[in-house]
């Protein structure tokens, strides 16, 4: 079990309706990822990148095909299930961070494990333990009004790592911040992978950001050309 | 309590929203508890008690104070009859024969036999020797001395009867705290009915069951007399004296049902804007791990916040509304207190949570009723 890969993708399609339009961002895709692997995905808008990024991170389910994520095959689990295997196995990092405003950084980071039966004390423990790792444990009781971009995302990446995760899911994470900010955003993520063993799957228009990625795949119209 | 945490600082994220649909919640529950108040007191002075020991006995066919004549004399009598316990002749003024939120009632009783005919009176300043010591004494109710001003001492006017304040009284019996005790006799000749008349006797009876064998023969006894009676238990008088208040207050129960609707069209409508409001903060919500139910949760308690906020705050300004008031209802020389209760309190409070939590099922609902994809791409 332990050559097979983290994530299997076979032949996987997804299609909508939109008004009398069938859209198919995704046809027939194929793509196995390891454990560990920090993976950046490209390809110019509508190419469907998003769309894989929900599949893998159990937020959308594909119309046909199967889809492996550890052990477990999403294309079997309902939604309400879909949801509580997010809730352990997936950290979800987005473009503009998606802090709650009213929290601070401290209670942004605790949201997933207020999911989980850890005591206060416990959680404590772990949000500290990630506040350390992305360099903010002086920042715990700042609200994101009063963070720079650069650290807001770093309290994303906490909150997406905070419950211990095996994936993280990272949708333009950079997007939206300036270069500096962003090389120490890949850095992080990088370390995520190389020294805590996370499988990361990132979406980016940005060649730079790719780079940082241990491969990079390019799709477009729903397929993968690279 | 975690997510009720995190549902009161989502309530506090927008104040001046929250703080207006809490008063709005308040304006409503006020109304409501006020008209339960009147319910309340209304149902507490004239449903029948399977203890009830007291009679009242009344001119036949006479419905109003200013009416009923019965002589003085009448007493020794009822005295006499079989399980009999205690009688008090009792003269009563009043300042308005007619309804009103306003009544000042004079009792007029004989003033040596008053502390054993009720002991549960408790004189709570100035001193009950000092009434029966002076013709023109008074002892008043509490809520009434406070509505007033009054304290031992003091003179006041009403009906025309002046009279000197001896002490104030406190008591079970919330009629009461609501009137001035005052000699019969001072009574009898500052309202001009004439020694030796009275309004009504009120009559103890041994024990309850003796109650309606007592009337019967009171009334018996006083048939072929001038001045025949017609005797009912306290609570009985109460709810016939007091038909039309009775039908008034009942029809305000409406106004009480609709402020209640009123609340929940309020509590959904601003639970629903605050929902849509966060529709996307919602969908991460979702992708973070938080289910449908989990979403619904935190809607629901947001509404529970409000109502018990807005619940707490209405009722307890109307309790507090109408003990600081301390209002009596009157009609026909009849008066009711209006007294705060605690059974409206929890009433209350009860009905504004089951208020927020019915008004935020819809919102609840509707929280992650799209699909998480088409909300997290829009």
């Amino acid at each position: 079990m332990s050559d097979s890969p983290f994530i299997k993708i076979e032949q996987v399609s997804k299609s909508f309706q939109k008004g009398k339009a069938t859209i198919t961002p995704l046809e027939n895709l194929s793509l196995e990822v390891p454990r560990g692997e920090f993976l950046a995905l490209m390809g110019p808008s509508g190419s469907g990148k998003t769309t894989l990024l929900n599949l893998v991170a159990g937020i959308d389910s594909p119309t046909s095909g199967s889809l492996w994520v550890g052990e477990r095959e999403l294309t079997t689990l309902k939604r309400g299930q879909l949801t509580k295997w997010r809730a352990s196995h997936v950290g979800y990092i987005f473009q503009l961070y998606h802090l709650v405003p009213i929290l601070s950084a401290y209670e942004n980071i605790e949201l997933p494990l207020l999911l989980t039966s850890l005591s206060k004390r416990d959680r404590r423990t772990r949000i500290e333990a990630a506040l350390d790792l992305v360099g903010l444990s002086n920042r715990a009781t700042h609200r994101p009004t009063e963070l720079s971009g650069g650290q807001e995302q770093r309290v994303a990446i906490a909150r997406a790592i905070v419950h211990d995760p095996e994936l993280l899911v990272a949708d333009e994470p950079t997007g939206d911040l300036d270069r500096e900010s962003a090389d120490s955003i890949l850095q992080l993520l990088s370390r995520l992978s190389k020294e805590h063993g996370k499988t990361i799957v990132m979406v980016t228009h940005d060649p730079r950001a790719a780079e940082a990625a241990d491969r990079t795949l390019h799709l477009e119209k729903g397929k993968l050309t690279r | 309590m975690k997510f009720v945490s995190l549902a009161l600082k989502n309530l506090l994220r927008n104040r001046l929203r929250t703080l207006l649909t809490v008063f709005g919640v308040a304006a409503g529950m006020f109304l409501f508890a006020s008209v339960e108040t009147m319910q309340y007191s209304l149902s507490t002075a004239t449903r029948a008690r399977a203890d009830e020991t007291t009679l009242v006995v009344y001119r036949e066919n006479r419905f109003c104070p200013a009416t009923s004549r019965l002589p003085e004399h009448y007493g020794p009598v009822i005295k006499e009859i079989e399980g009999v316990r205690e009688v008090i002749p009792i003269q009563i003024a009043v300042n308005n024969c007619g309804a009103s939120l306003d009544v000042i009632t004079f009792r007029g009783v004989p003033a040596e036999t008053l502390q054993d005919y009720n002991p549960e009176l408790k004189t709570i300043e100035g001193s009950y020797a000092d009434f029966t010591k002076r013709s023109d004494a008074a002892l008043i109710g509490q809520h009434f001395a406070r509505k007033r001003g009054l304290n031992p001492g003091d003179s006041f006017e009403a009906v025309g009867i002046n009279v000197s304040v001896a002490g104030i009284i406190a008591s079970d019996s919330p009629q009461d705290n609501n009137v001035a005790y005052v000699h019969l006799d001072f009574l009898q000749q500052a309202s001009r009915v004439g020694l030796g008349v009275v309004t009504q006797f009120n009559v103890k009876v041994e024990s309850a069951d003796q109650l309606d064998a007592v009337a019967d023969q009171i009334d018996e006894t006083f048939r072929a007399d001038q001045q025949p009676t017609h005797t009912r238990p306290e609570n009985a008088f109460f709810a016939e004296t007091a038909k039309q208040m009775i039908e008034l207050i009942s029809f305000t129960r409406l106004l009480g049902i609709g402020a209640v609707a009123a609340v929940l069209g309020l509590v959904a409508n601003a639970l629903l804007l605050i929902v849509q409001g966060r529709t996307r903060e919602t969908a991460i919500f979702q992708t973070i791990g938080f289910s449908r139910y989990r979403i619904s949760q935190l809607v629901i308690s947001e509404g529970l916040l409000i109502g018990l906020f807005g619940g707490a705050l209405g009722v307890g300004s109307a309790l507090f509304f109408f003990h600081w008031n301390a209002f009596t209802l009157g009609n026909e020389g009849l008066t009711i207190a209006l007294s705060p209760s605690q059974a409206v309190l929890l009433k209350g409070i009860a009905i504004s949570l089951a208020l927020g939590l019915l008004a935020s099922l819809y919102p609840a609902w509707k929280a992650t009723s799209k699909p998480l994809t088409q909300v997290l791409n829009s």
